[in-house]
């Protein structure tokens, strides 16, 4: 069982990540993720009263076409590309759009068919004469070559606005594991980011702030510095985004920002390093949030499993059963069709139709938080009265064909995130085998790139082998000493000093 | 000298005592020609005479205006409420000011800040606020707030809006910190609520439906049986004689009725008393960061620095009334100690010490505080009034705050 795949060279990947970003930047998914309703609701009121009335509407209007446009633009524009490309016999085909909402594309997940061809015709691969499968016959067809290529996790990306600098790293370590970044000071990022329990919290559903019950599963910080979309419906573009969200939300860490800058101006070591870290003298909410970015980009990540020496060309880095199993992950189990790229990711949005869960039926507080998350997400009445369940990616964009879409986990560091998905019902890798062999769930509007797999208990133990080689070693860290308050300098000299004041007598 | 000197008339305006009063002028003026010949143009001078005068007068009053500070309202019985209020409504708020899940993490009630068995306050000089925080005022009572003008030390809302009152101590960070959605949500989860709501307001719990209910709660704390009342209602063996002479002092020599007046005892206006600020806000990190916050928040210049409350002029940014706060009411005063903004003062025995004293240090101070050079026994009389002031408690029945259950999922 020789894996013919061999690791892709590293502009192969720089290629992909790039046109992954391109395909981001014309998305109108992207665009509206961070409160797009709000934001938009908000341009559109003070449109309308600096233009006076129907005007606004207009510039409106013509400011949705022009974006339309640019993007029409950019797509003609990439498949000029494309075709460039592709004539010129580059073995390395562009990504193909996400397939899930093409029927054409759907044939291409067939366990044994090749792929036939006739998907989106312009963002069709040209076939690849090099890759012959070897274990075809057992473990499916290759569609590797159909999607970004899995690869070694390069370096991670580091935003210009927030370079990592051991000071900051230092600096944001504190920060995580500080309880007083939430608003009755019980709270840490790590409360739920436990680095006992996989950077997650263990729960099926989290835990959440004190008096509430939150209502997704808590995800591990482990390799999201690589992700541009986070939390379970990608709401937010980057950890900084992210960290602000959980600090303020109320589910979360319920925080007031002005209180947390006071409260760590009332910690002279925390002054200090932030003077270092940052060179300013008084600590703002939006430094914390790059602060622990940067910790969790320099001390949370995780590039070193087996599968990575494997791709670097270290064959026995795999054993024989999980390189069988990484050939039904790129062949038969057509993971590969979501789950690509160096991150095993394609962050796009896929409706799996998970089991429900159970809590929203046990716990009242579950229910207030579903009913809260529809209130605060601006959702039609109809749609708050009867809300049962999570509908992902649908608050975000209000379209129903986005109903229980959730954006694609890495797989990475996949042992120790366990219980999985974003309702946490499936407790091992072992039950995700078994829900995908079985083709997810009977919903109808189900993502149509699950399909019964028919695997045998064998390559169901294959693929376990490899999803667990993906995990490498587990991050464990202790909570370090953190800054204590004190008493404000001059207070504390006047202290022993005579009071003033008695000119006033 | 023919003529012998004529004795000079002697009015004693003093003595209202007049020896002679002159039955007419010795000397008649007589008109003059023209005044005779035009009689409308004299009356012209005097109607602007008169206007002179009255434009005199209310320059005088203008400038002087605050003599007429020191002719107080007189002291009176509390006041009924304008309006009845339903009794369905005030039932619920009673539930809600002792409901945990008003909170963000549902482990702080008003009632633990306002308690029953504390004057509805909580007996300690710096109140606590939401865990994780410590506020740097102290707690006033929320007793016979219908009658109030302003709220809060610094008057920062007018008590006439009570549900804005209670939506601030909900949403702000240093008391509840809660989210009024997340609220709603929760109250939603209780199907005894549910009902109530409905019986109450006809509908489900809103937001503003519950800073009703708990606001007419709310109105509803009002003294009862004041012995003081029943004395100015005419049962003059109501109060003794030692709070009958501390009555007198009061208003006389004591001199507190130049601010606490009128029916609440208070004139509704600010003051200094020349405090310097309780030490602790500075020496405990806690209150420090929540003080600073507080006046960053109101955008208060040079909030890091300030060692000192600034009182009312957090709000209104007016130099003259720096450190300056409202006069709070002295109706149901023996239960709300300890005393003044910052809790500095434990028991009445030290307030009145205080003013006779003549006030506190700062030079913001208020120039009406004088000492005062009261007896031993005039500070008893005194202290004896103020207690007077106290109805009898408040009793209820112990509430029990109706549980979370289960709905059925999907029909909210």
């Amino acid at each position: 069982m020789t894996e013919p795949h061999l690791p892709r060279p590293s502009f192969s990947l720089s290629l992909s990540a790039k046109s992954q970003r391109r395909r981001n930047a014309s998305s109108p998914l992207k665009k509206s993720i961070p409160c797009s309703g709000a934001a938009q609701a908000a341009r559109f009121c003070m449109g309308e009263r600096t233009l006076t009335g129907r005007l606004a509407p207009c510039r409106y209007q013509i400011q949705r076409t022009a974006g339309v446009l640019s993007r029409l633009c950019a797509l003609a524009l990439l498949c000029v590309c494309f075709f460039f490309v592709a004539g010129c016999g580059d073995d390395d085909p562009p990504i193909p759009k996400p397939a899930e909402s093409k029927p054409g594309a759907t044939k291409q997940t067939g366990g044994d068919t090749k792929p036939s061809g006739q998907g989106g015709s312009e963002t069709e691969p040209a076939p690849k004469p090099a890759s012959t499968e070897v274990a075809a016959t057992t473990t499916g067809a290759d569609l590797s070559k159909n999607f970004p290529a899995l690869a070694a996790l390069p370096e991670v990306p580091v935003p210009r606005d927030n370079p990592v600098t051991p000071e900051k790293v230092a600096l944001g370590k504190l920060l995580f594991f500080d309880n007083r970044l939430s608003g009755d000071a019980g709270t840490s990022c790590a409360s739920c980011h436990d680095p006992r329990l996989g950077w997650g919290d263990g729960q099926a559903v989290s835990r959440g702030y004190a008096g509430t019950q939150h209502w997704r599963n808590s995800q591990t910080t482990i390799n999201t510095g690589y992700l541009t979309k986070l939390f379970w419906a990608g709401e937010v573009p980057s950890l900084e985004a992210q960290a602000k969200s959980a600090i303020t939300g109320n589910l979360a860490g319920n925080g007031d920002t002005v209180m947390i800058e006071e409260r760590l101006a009332q910690m002279p070591e925390y002054v200090q390093r932030f003077r270092e870290a940052f060179g300013v003298d008084h600590a703002s909410f939006d430094l914390v949030l790059k602060a622990i970015a940067s910790f969790e980009r320099a001390e949370m990540t995780v590039r070193d499993t087996a599968f990575d020496r494997f791709l670097s060309g270290d064959n026995d880095a795999l054993s024989d059963d999980a390189k069988r199993g990484l050939a039904l992950f790129k062949g038969k189990a057509g993971c590969i069709q979501c789950h690509n790229g160096a991150l095993l990711s394609d962050e796009s949005y896929h409706f799996l139709d998970v089991p429900a869960s159970d809590v929203f039926n046990t716990d009242p507080l579950r229910q207030v938080a579903l009913r809260y998350q529809h209130y605060i997400r601006g959702v039609p009445e109809g749609e708050y009265r009867n809300a049962d369940t999570d509908h992902g990616l649908y608050y975000t964009t209000k379209k129903a064909g986005d109903r229980g879409r959730f954006r694609t986990p890495p797989l990475r560091y996949l042992e120790f995130t366990a219980p999985y998905m974003h309702n946490g019902t499936l407790l091992t890798i072992e039950d995700v085998v078994e829900f995908y062999n079985q083709g997810g769930g009977r919903n109808e509007n189900q993502s149509p790139l699950i399909k019964p797999l028919k695997l045998t208990e064998d390559e169901k133990f294959a693929l376990a082998e490899f999803l667990y080689s993906l995990s490498g070693d587990e991050i464990r860290m202790s909570v370090p000493e953190l800054p204590e308050y004190e008493v404000a300098a001059d207070v504390a000299a006047a202290k022993s000093s005579v009071p003033q004041e008695s000119e006033d007598r | 000298m023919s003529k012998p000197a004529r004795p000079r008339p002697t009015i004693l305006y003093l003595n209202q005592k007049i020896d002679r009063i002159p039955t007419e002028p010795a000397h008649p003026r007589p008109l003059s020609e023209h005044s005779a010949r035009h009689p409308g143009n004299d009356m012209l001078k005097n109607r602007l005479r008169r206007t002179a005068c009255a434009l005199a007068v209310w320059f005088l009053a203008t400038v002087f205006g605050n003599a007429q500070e020191t002719s107080p309202r007189p002291l009176a019985v509390l006041p009924k409420l304008a309006i009845d209020l339903p009794a369905k409504e005030v039932a619920l708020g009673h539930k809600l000011f002792f409901d945990k899940r008003l909170s963000g993490d549902a482990t702080l009630s008003c009632a633990m800040c306002h308690d029953p068995k504390k004057g509805w306050a909580d007996g300690l000089p710096l109140s606590k606020g939401y865990p994780g925080t410590l506020y740097f005022r102290n707690t006033p009572t929320v007793m016979n707030t219908a009658h109030g003008k302003y709220l809060y030390w610094d008057g920062r809302l007018p008590a006439a809006d009570l549900p804005t009152v209670v939506r601030d101590h909900i949403a702000e960070a240093h008391f509840l910190q809660a989210d009024g959605r997340l609220v709603i949500e929760r109250l939603r989860q209780v199907p005894e609520y549910e009902v109530e709501f409905k019986s109450v307001f006809g509908g489900e719990p809103t937001y503003g439906r519950i800073l009703n209910a708990t606001a007419a709660f709310v109105k509803s704390l009002r003294s009862q049986d004041v012995p003081f009342d029943k004395f100015l209602g005419g049962d003059d063996a109501a109060i003794n004689d030692s709070a009958k002479s501390g009555l007198a002092l009061f208003k006389g020599k004591a001199g507190c009725i130049r601010c606490h007046d009128g029916a609440m005892l208070t004139d509704g206006k600010f003051h200094s008393l020349g405090l310097t600020s309780n030490p602790d806000i500075f020496q405990t990190p806690l209150r420090h960061i929540t003080f600073r916050r507080f006046f960053r928040t109101l955008g208060v210049p040079n909030y890091r620095a300030l060692r000192q409350d600034v009182g009312c002029y957090c709000v209104s940014k007016d130099e003259k009334q720096r450190e300056q706060f409202r006069t709070p009411t002295l109706r149901e005063v023996s239960r709300t100690a300890p005393y003044m903004h910052d809790g500095q003062l434990a028991t009445l025995e030290d307030v009145v010490e205080f003013y006779n004293a003549g006030g506190g240090p700062r030079a913001t101070k208020d120039p009406l505080l004088k000492p005062l050079g009261l007896t031993e026994q005039e500070k008893t009389d005194l202290v004896e009034f103020l207690k007077t002031l106290s109805g009898k408690p408040i009793e209820f029945p112990e509430i029990k705050v109706p549980a979370y259950k289960l709905r059925k999922l999907g029909e909210n």
